[in-house]
């Protein structure tokens, strides 16, 4: 599992939306645009994949019913 | 035959409320409440009856939390006691209203009574977090809506760390479980949100939600707090008092996560709508570069054109000065024979000097015969 892949959900997605802003901005290049395309689509794919597996932890802490 | 003891009368009482104690270590009666009246300010005291029977209730005002006027049919969890004056009461620990229109009538006391207090002002409400990893859920685990309530959250989101405290959610005890859940997870701060959950139910199983102990300590939790509790049309005090209302368990779920086949869906789509901007900016810059190349043409022809216009203007001024030009209207050009090419000789001739005058058709040879000196103001 790489770095980005251990980072929250949120923070990536957060990251994704920088990433995708960047081709609506002034920063926009043709140059880049290949290499940014492509990293933000693999971060796409990344979080899809991670998203279909995340899972919830439940557990309960206390049961007040038996006080 | 049993031996016959004999007790002082304290020894007679304590005996008796020992085995009062023994013979019911939790008492539930329902009844309609009569001769209610709060003394000194401290303590509550009222008779619980049916038809045929009455008995005398007693309990400090901390406990009374909820409206209670006569006539109202009630729910009360008590110890029995025999006084040291000999009269049986009961010690009241929890009291309910019973039935819709009791609960609504407490529900509209207490609600104007903590509406002035400003406990439900809007600008208390906290926003839920975003991006949220710990949810405390205070709930019964066995019941309908908290297994709704995770089954919704698990098909929605996941990552999360969800630590539940399981609590009675209707009864006489359940208020009091609830606010103790709350204090646990205020003190131990360990969660972002707490979601209180309840599935349907009657109005009597929804009273506890407008007690008012669990209101305030709802409003007072430094925690936000989420509230789904019953169905939609359902209102409960707690609801007010919470930060965020959900209709119901269910709803609940929703408001705490977005739904990963959304986020999923939307995933999917950026690959076409990055590739969709790019093609729009190179067909913006196809354009934007045809627009400067016509400009460049443009430019270029206006260049040539103030080139062109420059040229025959010194064209016109070359020609001029043309000396054919100047014989073509009528005047001729003397030179030196003597020494031809020096223009001094040509403004200082002498008599008897050679000359050569030139005319548009002819060029003549002559002699100078006589000179006479001009003023040069004479032009």
């Amino acid at each position: 599992m790489s770095n980005n892949a251990q980072k929250p959900i949120s923070k990536r997605l957060a990251e994704l939306d920088v990433a995708i802003e960047w081709f609506y901005g002034e920063d926009f290049s043709l140059d880049q645009a290949l290499d940014k395309y492509q990293a933000a689509v693999k971060l796409a794919q990344d979080i899809d994949q991670d998203l279909a597996k995340m899972q919830n932890q439940v557990e309960v802490i206390a049961d007040f019913t038996k006080a | 035959m049993k031996p016959e003891i004999k007790f002082t009368v304290s020894e007679f009482v304590e005996v008796c409320n020992q085995s009062l104690e023994y013979a019911f270590t939790g008492i539930i009666i329902e009844g309609e409440v009569a001769s209610f009246k709060i003394n000194q300010g401290k303590w509550v005291f009222f008779d619980l009856k049916d038809a045929d029977s009455s008995v005398n209730c007693f309990m400090p005002l901390d406990y009374l939390t909820v409206p209670i006027t006569d006539g109202m049919k009630v729910q009360i969890r008590a110890t029995a006691k025999l006084t040291r004056w000999g009269k049986f009461s009961l010690t009241v620990r929890n009291i309910l209203p019973l039935g819709e229109g009791n609960i609504k009538k407490s529900f509209e006391l207490l609600k104007k009574k903590l509406t002035d207090e400003g406990l439900f002002d809007s600008s208390k409400k906290r926003p839920l977090p975003q991006d949220l990893t710990k949810v405390g859920v205070i709930s019964s685990t066995a019941a309908a809506g908290y297994i709704d309530f995770l089954k919704i959250l698990s098909n929605r989101w996941g990552g999360l760390q969800i630590s539940t405290i399981n609590t009675q959610v209707q009864g006489l005890q359940a208020a009091e479980q609830i606010i103790q859940a709350l204090e646990r997870f205020n003190q131990q701060a360990k969660v972002e949100v707490i979601a209180i959950l309840r599935g349907g139910g009657s109005a009597d199983d929804l009273a506890v939600f407008n007690d008012e102990k669990l209101v305030r300590a709802i409003a007072a939790s430094r925690i936000p707090v989420l509230t789904g509790i019953g169905h939609e049309i359902d209102e409960s005090l707690a609801d007010l008092a919470a930060d965020v209302r959900a209709s119901t368990p269910s709803n609940a779920a929703e408001r705490l996560t977005p739904d990963r086949r959304a986020v999923a869906l939307q995933l999917k789509s950026i690959p076409k709508r990055l590739s969709t901007r790019i093609l729009e900016q190179v067909s913006l810059l196809r354009g934007q570069n045809q627009s400067r190349i016509s400009d460049l043409g443009h430019e270029l022809k206006h260049r040539f054109e103030q080139a062109r216009e420059r040229l025959q203007s010194q064209l016109k001024i070359l020609n001029s000065l043309n000396p054919e030009t100047i014989l073509r209207q009528g005047y001729a050009i003397i030179s030196s024979k003597a020494s031809p090419g020096d223009s001094k000789a040509v403004t200082s001739f002498q008599t008897g000097d050679p000359i050569e005058i030139t005319t548009l058709s002819q060029t003549i040879t002559a002699e100078v015969k006589y000179v006479k000196q001009r003023s040069k103001t004479n032009f």
